[in-house]
């Protein structure tokens, strides 16, 4: 996502190949930022979201409301260093320390806000900080932590509040035949329900075909993206993972103007697919290993990355959970509630039929096994995290299967999303020039076995 | 019915040092035993489908060994105690495993177990949506429905009315002579200790519905009889949290001169409080799991799609059954308990203990690993919250 | 009803997971003697011999103490204690009697810290932190031992700073790496120090500040006896701090005062003659036999 601003090395070799349409779509996020603040400061209601895999974000966008997502910004206090004091002010007001550093690091800011600022944004809240909330809306798709911190909330603030409905399940059950139609008919019904709301509070009518406008954007979008990460499996991986993460909220959740998006993002896809005409590398030493990234990185260490990169590691893919899958067909509905629903759905429900055909019962080891195929990876950095559960508890299985069904390894590190004194640096490197050894091993294992990596 | 040397108590007593032995002579006698994980799966159509529901739990005193092959170390503990035992084949008397999207790692427990754990040769995931919205009602009696059908092919038999409504009253019934026996712990000091009553319950959650209830009447009438009364205590408590299983928590509190007199768990009123109503259908059952049974992984507010906030009013629409059971119980302390890494719980608390606070109950957190070593220091804080309490 | 001897003693033993300590007061509360001793492996035999310490220095027999209260981690190795009482509801009562309008104390003790909120002189509400050594006096020896300085020497030598060092590391054996990297850059000993007492006490304020710090703030415990430390305390907290004169006794001496009103209470009732004819007999024959 964000990362505070590199100033340009240009005596030094830069270690990651930096695409130039990524920064476009970087300034886009933090332009949106300046403009959501300024819109609050005039007095515009400003709605606070969790990533709700575009449900939420297309209907909100169409009613032209104000909006920011603390996932977002907890990743900015995390990578410019300034969590620590909303970290510990949470804490102080009793709530337990295990929990996720995105959901500490908000409801440490709004007690600093409500409690200790009264009412005005704390003054060391990085980018000018987040205004105050007309509505907190949560989501339950990916992890709990995700409604109950809004529920929490409730402590600072007498904002109304929503949580947003999407199933998850297991892959078995996740294709029973008459399925779709009741869950498509139940998000339906919930998203109808959630724009009265919306209308009733902010007093202003749906303008639907502006909704239908911006579905098609995203979809446009999507398929701009989805066609990026396909390009991206050519050898040398022609994009670095950071450069995706700083380059993916126009598309996670739509920040900013989307028909510049569309735009940054077709620019993007040409830039790519140059570079794998000219076989240039998203990092400027030699490849050497192409590796996998699952699931959230680092945003307080990614320089840890360039010094990965001088040793030949190419991270040519990363974080499912960022990634939306190929938009669905969606010019058969004409209802755009139902498209909304069966796009959102889509983000899981696309792959549980393969993986029920591969006889994987947990949908993200699916989605990694088809990576690690797609890309041709040696090796995978898995990197769970001690106060995330939902973004780590599938690793240890997607490690098991990766290795029994395509004998691709991998390297297992400890850390955290916002608190940096849980990674080790120096240790992860030692480590890493041992785990090349293992990565040399497997290839030979792999192609014994007939595979073509 | 079954014939036995021991009664009421001593039996519940018995069952709970060993729960899974009725069960595994059922199997013997040719009954299907259907294992489920936390309180979301509909018990009824088991029962309904001839079959022998059997509540899952972890092990407090069983050091986990196996788990970390198939899921990292931060996550809630008592559900890795359930992978672990299920590696190590210490459910192998289930026929089946049927688990609910109650939260994040339940739901990749129940994914792990069919994965990994080959024992079982029936598993199924039942989603559940996050609030209780109308809409949601009906998506939730979906997913039972689909749970219905998945269960009918593996009895080889299907489900009618009518035996689903007998399951319904006998479960019920079941409910209702727990509300009884928790009306005996009114009285000070109450008519059975919190380790007793945590007995009886774990008995019942391994043993058929009507078993069940044969046990409660032989308690229910013991206890209003016995001569042996519990001691008075200084202090009446409510216990509040997730999966509280085990007999050394409540040993530990009342220990320290309190008696445990109502709880808000899972192990606990969480199942026992609410019916199933008529018409005993799965539009019913969706409306008692997902609306009535009280759980903080349900999303509630106090009205859906309100624009206007009250942080006290919405609190009281949340919790004031704990209200409730604070007056009925004539309670003057609260222990909150959990688990380390569980959200669903973790959030509450402090929201909790405000609302505690306007009703005047002091209160205390405690946050443990679900291991028997873990208590000792618990130990010191419940005596010292005690001693705080006039 | 039988009434009081004028001359009645009550006793306090806090058996610890380092120290022991035992406080004989008399009935007005104040304190007629105090012992402290490591406590070692063995807690009967610890208990005993810190009780007969104490019973020297005040010119004592057994007999003449009416109601003796045990606390602190080994408080179920006291036999001859007639009751117990948790060592923070003593530390509470102990730090009141010495300053009655307290409303926060901090104890860190050798292996673990408590923060106690006091109203009124009684206890209302506390936390603790017994599973981490950052911020506990463990954390110090430690430190002591990594600079090769002794533990009871090495306050005076942080004061000679303005400027400590961070130290970053949240685990104690981290924390031990930085110190050495530290002293091999060439840092100056007084800064390291400082730092390392900045550590710990940060550690313990984050704790307090979760039952909202309110003044006269107390601080005890062995670590409480280092000026360094109670420098950091009063900078990390904002506020000054008090330490009583022996600060390591302030649990005993609760536990002491607490045998007292107990004792009052019991005579009251007219419970006392017979409580204690019961225990005297117990008390001799265990003290007798294993106390050396």
């Amino acid at each position: 996502m964000s990362e505070t601003a590199t100033p340009a090395k240009t005596e030094q070799k830069r270690a990651i190949n930096r695409l130039k349409s990524m920064y476009p779509l970087r300034n886009l996020v933090q332009q949106d930022y300046v403009n959501t603040l300024q819109a609050s400061n005039e007095g515009k209601p400003t709605v606070w979201a969790m990533l709700n895999y575009w449900e939420g974000d297309l209907p909100l966008k169409a009613m032209g409301l104000n909006i920011v997502y603390p996932e977002n910004y907890a990743t900015l206090l995390a990578a410019s260093g300034t969590a620590e004091p909303f970290l510990d002010a949470s804490d102080s007001d009793g709530f337990p320390t295990h929990m996720c550093g995105y959901g500490r690091s908000t409801i440490g800011y709004s007690y600093r806000m409500m409690k200790e600022n009264g009412g005005k944004i704390p003054p060391d809240a990085p980018m000018g900080g987040m205004a105050k909330p007309a509505l907190l809306l949560g989501s339950g798709i990916i992890c709990d932590a995700r409604f109950k911190w809004f529920q929490a909330l409730a402590r600072y603030f007498d904002a109304p509040q929503w949580c947003l409905e999407m199933p998850m399940m297991a892959t078995a059950e996740g294709t029973e035949a008459d399925l779709e139609e009741y869950q498509v008919k139940f998000l339906v019904k919930e998203l109808k329900d959630f724009i009265s709301f919306l209308e009733k509070l902010f007093k202003k009518k749906m303008d639907w075909a502006r909704l239908e406008e911006l579905i098609d954007l995203a979809v446009r979008i999507h398929e701009t993206t989805y066609q990026i990460s396909e390009v991206r499996k050519a050898i040398p991986g022609p994009m670095h993972s950071t450069d995706f993460w700083s380059s993916m909220p126009p598309a996670l959740f739509f920040a900013g103007d989307m028909k510049v998006a569309l735009k940054c993002y077709q620019d993007m896809l040409a830039e790519v697919q140059e570079r794998v005409n000219n076989k240039a590398s998203g990092i400027n030493y030699p490849e050497r290993y192409r590796l996998i990234f699952a699931e959230l990185p680092p945003w307080h260490s990614l320089k840890f990355f360039d010094k990965l990169a001088e040793m030949g590691w190419n991270f040519v893919f990363e974080s499912f959970g960022y990634h939306n899958p190929k938009p669905p067909d969606l010019s058969k509905y004409s209802d755009p509630c139902e498209k909304l629903a069966r796009l959102s759905r889509n983000f899981m429900f696309n792959i549980y039929e393969e993986a029920k055909r591969d006889n994987v019962s947990n949908a993200v080891v699916e989605i990694y096994l088809k990576i690690a195929r797609g890309f041709k990876a040696d090796g995978f950095f898995m990197h769970p995290l001690i106060s995330c559960r939902a973004a780590s508890c599938s690793l240890r299985t997607v490690q098991h299967f990766e290795q029994e069904k395509l004998d691709v390894p991998s390297l297992w590190v400890e850390g955290d999303i916002i608190d940096k004194r849980v990674f080790n640096p120096q240790e992860v490197l030692a480590r890493a020039e041992a785990f090349e050894q293992t990565m040399d091993h497997y290839k030979k294992v792999r192609k014994s076995r007939g595979l073509d990596w | 019915m079954v014939t036995t040397t021991t009664k009421g108590l001593s039996r519940a007593h018995e069952i709970y040092a060993d729960r899974g032995n009725r069960a595994r002579e059922l199997r013997k006698a040719g009954k299907k035993i259907v294992g489920y994980i936390c309180l979301y799966p509909p018990v009824e159509i088991i029962t309904a489908l001839g079959m022998v529901p059997f509540r899952v739990f972890g092990d407090m005193s069983e050091p986990i060994t196996a788990a970390d092959q198939v899921s990292t170390t931060v996550v809630c503990p008592f559900l890795r105690s359930i992978i672990d035992l299920g590696l190590k084949g210490k459910f192998n008397f289930l026929d089946g495993i049927v688990g609910a999207h109650t939260c994040d790692i339940g739901m990749t427990l129940v994914i792990s177990w069919r994965d990994y754990v080959k024992d079982a040769p029936f598993t199924h995931l039942i989603d559940v949506p996050h609030t209780d919205h109308a809409p949601a009602v009906d998506y939730f009696e979906g997913q039972i429905n689909s749970f219905k059908r998945h269960l009918e092919e593996f009895a080889g038999e299907k489900l009618t009315g009518d035996k689903l409504k007998r399951a319904c009253e006998l479960h019920n019934r079941q409910r209702r002579l727990v509300r009884e026996l928790y009306d005996l712990r009114k009285s000070d000091p109450p008519l059975l200790t919190s380790t007793e009553t945590l007995e009886v319950l774990v008995s019942l959650f391994s043993l058929p519905v009507e078993e069940g209830n044969e046990l409660l009447e032989e308690v229910i009438k013991e206890v209003k009889e016995r001569k042996d009364r519990p001691a008075k205590k200084k202090a009446r408590l409510l216990v509040w949290g997730p999966v509280f299983d085990n007999t050394s928590l409540y040993e530990l509190i009342e220990s320290a001169d309190a008696s445990v007199v109502v709880d808000d768990t899972c192990v606990g009123t969480r199942a026992f409080w609410a019916d199933v109503k008529a018409p005993y259908d799965l539009h019913a059952l969706a409306q008692r799991y997902l609306v009535d049974l009280k759980c903080p992984r349900t999303y509630r507010q106090s009205e859906p799609g309100e624009t206007k906030r009250d942080y006290d009013k919405d609190l009281d629409s949340r919790f004031n059954y704990i209200k409730k059971a604070v007056t009925d119980w004539n309670v003057s302390g609260a222990i909150l308990q959990s688990v380390k890494y569980c959200d669903t719980h973790g959030y509450e608390v402090p929201n909790l203990r405000h609302y505690l606070d306007t009703l005047g109950i002091p209160s205390i957190y405690i946050e443990h690993d679900y291991s028997e070593r873990s208590l000792a220091p618990i130990k010191t804080r419940v005596e010292a919250f005690v001693e705080t309490l006039g | 009803m039988e009434n009081a001897t004028p001359a009645l003693f009550f006793a306090g033993i806090d058996i610890g997971s380092t120290m022991s300590k035992a406080v004989i007061v008399d009935a007005d509360g104040a304190m007629r003697a105090y012992v402290v001793g490591p406590t070692g492996a063995e807690h009967r035999l610890r208990a005993n011999r810190v009780m007969e310490d104490a019973l020297q220095k005040a010119v004592l027999a057994l007999d003449d103490i009416a109601y003796i209260v045990s606390t602190g981690y080994g408080r179920v190795n006291v036999p001859f204690a007639d009751k117990q009482i948790t060592e923070l509801t003593c530390h509470a009562r102990g730090v009141a009697s010495l300053f009655p309008n307290v409303k926060t104390a901090i104890d860190i003790g050798g292996q673990d810290a408590k923060v106690l909120k006091i109203r009124n002189g009684r206890l209302i509400d506390f936390l603790t932190n017994d599973k981490c050594a950052a911020g506990t006096g463990r954390f110090l020896e430690v430190a002591a031992e990594t600079l090769g300085l002794d533990l009871n020497e090495m306050g005076h030598i942080s004061l000679q700073t303005d400027m400590p060092v961070k130290i970053n590391s949240l685990c104690t054996i981290f924390a031990q790496q930085e110190i050495i990297s530290r002293l091999s850059e060439g840092t100056p000993l007084p800064d390291i120090l400082a730092g390392v007492y900045i550590a710990i006490t940060t550690r313990v304020v984050k704790l307090a500040r979760q039952l909202k710090v309110e003044p006269p703030v107390v601080f005890t415990g062995g670590v409480a006896k280092n000026v360094g430390m109670v420098k950091a305390m009063e900078t990390v907290l904002g506020m000054p701090v008090l330490v009583p004169q022996e600060p390591l006794i302030t649990g005993a001496l609760g536990a002491a005062i607490l045998a007292r009103d107990q004792a009052f209470q019991l005579i009251q009732k007219d419970e006392y003659r017979v409580r204690r004819d019961k225990k005297l007999g117990e008390a001799i024959i265990d003290f007798g036999e294993k106390s050396r």
